[in-house]
């Protein structure tokens, strides 16, 4: 770095030695213009026509020059407003007429001290950005001739990219001092014509059609080598490329790397091939890992608990299941206790007719919702109902098929309950909500039982029947459920009715839940018909 | 009791998003090198969108307005290609008054140019009389836009592509464009078409429509063939004679200019206006 930073300020005390020889201002013309106006910030940013630029900007308290903290300002100052004034005015300004505003803008009056220091920091950086620097440095007695298109071009061919002063010495080793430099332009050298000595081009184009009695050096820019061209040197690119190579160059074509790109290129090459490698491992820990089912970084003495630990997730995922399917039925109960009803009582009467009608309405989901979405945006009104029915139409369907589950798994709770099987006592059919988590443990069973299971070894088949049973189990009771919620049309069309039977409620007084499961009739008109079952 | 403290939770959530977001105003232009031909990219989201041309030496002007927090604004310019416009920095849900940026595009009058337009759910307005347009594409999702060609176009224009996804869309004077091929590609929504303007030249009109109603809007006078593939979709062809399988209009083989439509609609209605 120490020896980067020498470079630079031998080659800035170079160029420094010539370029006040022939200075002269003109204006300088503005290309783009950019006023950036915010809460906190108030930036304008020029760009000339010889590629320079000039930001200036007074951001979060800071006022900056081409990024650069010059100094600090108060927001909602006078150094603020004032700023802001003058972007303001150069908003509807163009080229000439920008130029002139910024370059007559002074510092308000009332600054003092600091904030004076940072306003005029402010106003020279504009004039001194406005003022065209052209600068032109023959020294044609002899040794070396310097021309230099723009200073900010130079300091920017230099400072903008550090690799390039690396790069100096290497391309610039055994020159002799007969040496014509350009800097930030490009050159022709035409047909016909002779440069003697070598020839340097740093941050241009150089096309080459007459002869060059030397070596020719071009640090970012390009070559064009035209036909007939004569190069007695070598051609040294640095950070450049040839276009063309039709002429005659006697000692080829070199081109310049620095150590420091040689280094960078081996780095990433290692650190490619490193994280190549860590890849390549990891996903052969993860192919291990799906293979084993377990990490090789576990102790092998975990092993007999990792099945208990597996089937314990298991059982507790079964039941948060059944524990948000109980609150979404409590919810239901409450909400729409009537509806519930009428949909369980038809899943109840009519669970094949329900199953087939689910069935059928679970294969019309996507053709009706596609075409009801057709439908609406047809009609331009309907666009954006459209729109809302996307999203809305399988949230109702998934919300059906919810329902209808719960209102099964309420009928599962009372067939439970009436079973007399052990560990069913606690199944009251007075308080619904209570039969209807009874049958949904009662539809989960199976899957409960599947991961009991799976604890113990060598019972991986029985396991994989019982969850397939599972979810036979759990297929039918969601289409019979989504099938009585459409015959019901969401429980508002009553598919069988109630009615009292005196044997019913003499059953009921003397079991003390009440067994509505008897006595109904079919149809609306029907009431005190004397289908009874179970009598 | 209930929906009056959801409306205030809901009035000081909103209110709250709004003053949340930091809008900044950019200025930017540059000025006119020379009338090469210059491929234009404008791309922008959301808010308000509006182009037309300017005569000052300038080769763009763009006034901005935006979330500082969300967006950035874009503005390159190499090689005789411009783009400008906005893009996101960072991927958040919109939130609050984010409708209220602005994008307002000034173009060089009479410089060849190739002009890309892309933008989203916006409220365009575009005047693109006066540009010397050699090639349009124009891209929009789900917006409310209304172009008009309000000067002939001052180029021979090789192409002109609309690609509309949901949108309320009307272009005028599309006469004026000078192009020989106007491709119109509409997924949902209204579309309105003036073939009014300047025809310099016979031209070929193909439009691909979804769903929706498309609208042309012919003047009198011009020769306009219309050939129709369909399916679900009412014509109204008013003024339109069938021959075989075109409807043609009456001064068909006798016009000065003729516009040659190939219609393939899905959905929707089609509807022909004569405009005197």
């Amino acid at each position: 770095m120490l020896q980067l930073l020498r470079r630079s300020v031998l080659v800035f005390g170079l160029a420094a030695l010539f370029v006040p020889c022939a200075t002269h201002a003109q204006v300088r013309e503005v290309v783009s213009k950019q006023v950036s106006v915010g809460r906190s910030e108030a930036t304008l940013s020029l760009e000339f026509s010889d590629d320079g630029a000039l930001e200036v900007s007074l951001r979060n308290g800071s006022v900056l020059i081409d990024g650069e903290r010059v100094g600090a300002f108060e927001p909602g100052g006078e150094l603020d407003v004032a700023w802001r004034e003058l972007l303001g005015r150069a908003v509807a300004l163009e080229d000439g007429p920008l130029s002139q505003a910024l370059a007559d803008w002074t510092i308000p009056a009332e600054l003092a001290g600091s904030l004076a220091d940072v306003a005029q920091a402010m106003d020279r950086a504009l004039e001194t950005a406005l003022e065209d620097f052209d600068v032109q440095v023959d020294a044609s007695d002899g040794t070396v001739s310097i021309s230099i298109g723009n200073e900010r071009s130079f300091l920017r061919a230099l400072l903008g990219s550090a690799d390039r002063l690396g790069l100096l010495p290497a391309a610039l080793e055994g020159l002799d001092s007969n040496v014509r430099v350009h800097v930030g332009e490009d050159v022709d050298i035409a047909e016909g014509e002779s440069v003697s000595g070598n020839l340097v081009v740093i941050d241009g184009d150089l096309v080459i059609r007459g002869e060059v009695a030397g070596n020719v050096v071009v640090i970012g820019g390009t070559v064009d080598l035209r036909e007939g061209s004569e190069v007695s040197g070598a051609v040294r690119l640095a950070d450049a490329r040839v276009l063309g190579n039709r002429g005659s160059v006697r000692e080829g074509v070199v081109e310049i790397e620095s150590d420091a790109d040689t280094d960078a290129e081996e780095g990433a090459s290692a650190a490619r091939a490193r994280l190549r490698n860590e890849i390549r491992n990891e996903v052969r820990r993860e192919i291990r890992v799906e293979d084993r089912g377990y990490d090789e970084g576990d102790s092998a003495l975990m092993a007999p608990f990792r099945s208990v630990a597996r089937a314990a997730g298991g059982l507790i995922e079964n039941l948060l299941v059944v524990l948000i399917l109980a609150l979404v039925g409590a919810a239901a109960t409450m909400f729409a206790g009537d509806k519930v009803d009428v949909i369980s009582e038809t899943a109840r009467r009519a669970p094949g007719r329900a199953a087939m009608v689910g069935v059928a309405g679970t294969f019309l989901l996507l053709p009706v919702w596609i075409l009801g979405f057709i439908a609406l945006a047809i009609s331009i009104i309907g666009i954006p109902v459209a729109i809302a029915w996307l999203p809305l139409f399988p949230l109702a369907a998934a919300a059906a098929a919810v329902v209808g589950y719960l209102a099964v798994a309420r009928n599962a709770g009372e067939w439970l309950a009436d079973s007399h099987y052990p560990w069913t006592g606690w199944i009251r059919k007075s308080n619904p909500l209570i039969t209807m988590v009874g049958g949904l443990v009662g539809l989960m069973a199976l899957f409960v039982a599947a991961n009991v299971l799976s604890i113990v070894p060598f019972f991986g088949l029985v396991t994989g029947l019982l969850i397939a049973g599972a979810c036979i189990v759990t297929f039918l009771a969601v289409q019979v459920g989504f099938g009585a919620v459409l015959l019901t049309r969401a429980g508002r069309r009553r598919e069988y009715w109630t009615t009292y039977d005196a044997h019913a409620a003499w059953d009921a007084t003397m079991d003390v839940d009440v067994d509505d499961d008897v006595g109904t009739t079919r149809g609306p008109g029907d009431v005190g018909g004397e289908e009874r079952e179970g009598a | 009791m209930r929906s009056t403290i959801l409306v205030a939770l809901l009035s000081a959530a909103a209110s709250s998003a709004v003053h949340a977001q930091s809008m900044r105003s950019v200025t930017m232009s540059r000025q006119l090198e020379d009338n090469s031909e210059v491929q234009v990219s404008v791309e922008y989201g959301v808010g308000r969108f509006s182009v037309r041309s300017v005569s000052k030496g300038l080769l763009y002007r763009m006034n901005l307005r935006y979330d500082e927090d969300r967006f950035e604004p874009v503005a390159e310019y190499t090689g005789h290609s411009l783009d400008v416009g906005l893009e996101s920095i960072r991927r958040s849900r919109m939130r609050g008054d984010w409708e209220s940026g602005e994008l307002h595009l000034e173009l060089a009058r009479g410089v060849p140019m190739q002009l890309d337009l892309e933008f989203g759910a916006v409220h365009a307005e575009l005047d693109l009389g006066g540009l010397a347009l050699t090639d349009l594409d124009l891209s929009t999702g789900a917006s409310e836009s209304t172009i008009d060609i309000s000067e002939p176009n001052r180029a021979r224009m090789r192409q002109a592509r609309f690609e509309v996804g949901a949108a309320e869309f009307t272009v005028q004077h599309l006469g004026n464009l000078n192009a020989e091929q106007i491709e119109v590609d509409a997924g949902v929504g209204s579309l309105v078409l003036w073939l009014d303007g300047e025809w310099q030249r016979d031209a070929h009109l193909n439009i691909d429509m979804g769903l929706g109603a498309l609208e042309l809007r012919i003047p009198e006078g011009l020769g306009v063939q219309l050939h129709k593939q369909s399916f679900f979709t009412a014509l109204d062809s008013e003024g339109l004679v069938k021959r075989g399988d075109t409807f043609e209009s009456l001064d068909w083989s006798t016009a000065d200019r003729r516009v040659t439509i190939d219609l393939d609609a899905a959905f929707g209605s089609v509807r022909v206006v004569w405009i005197r």
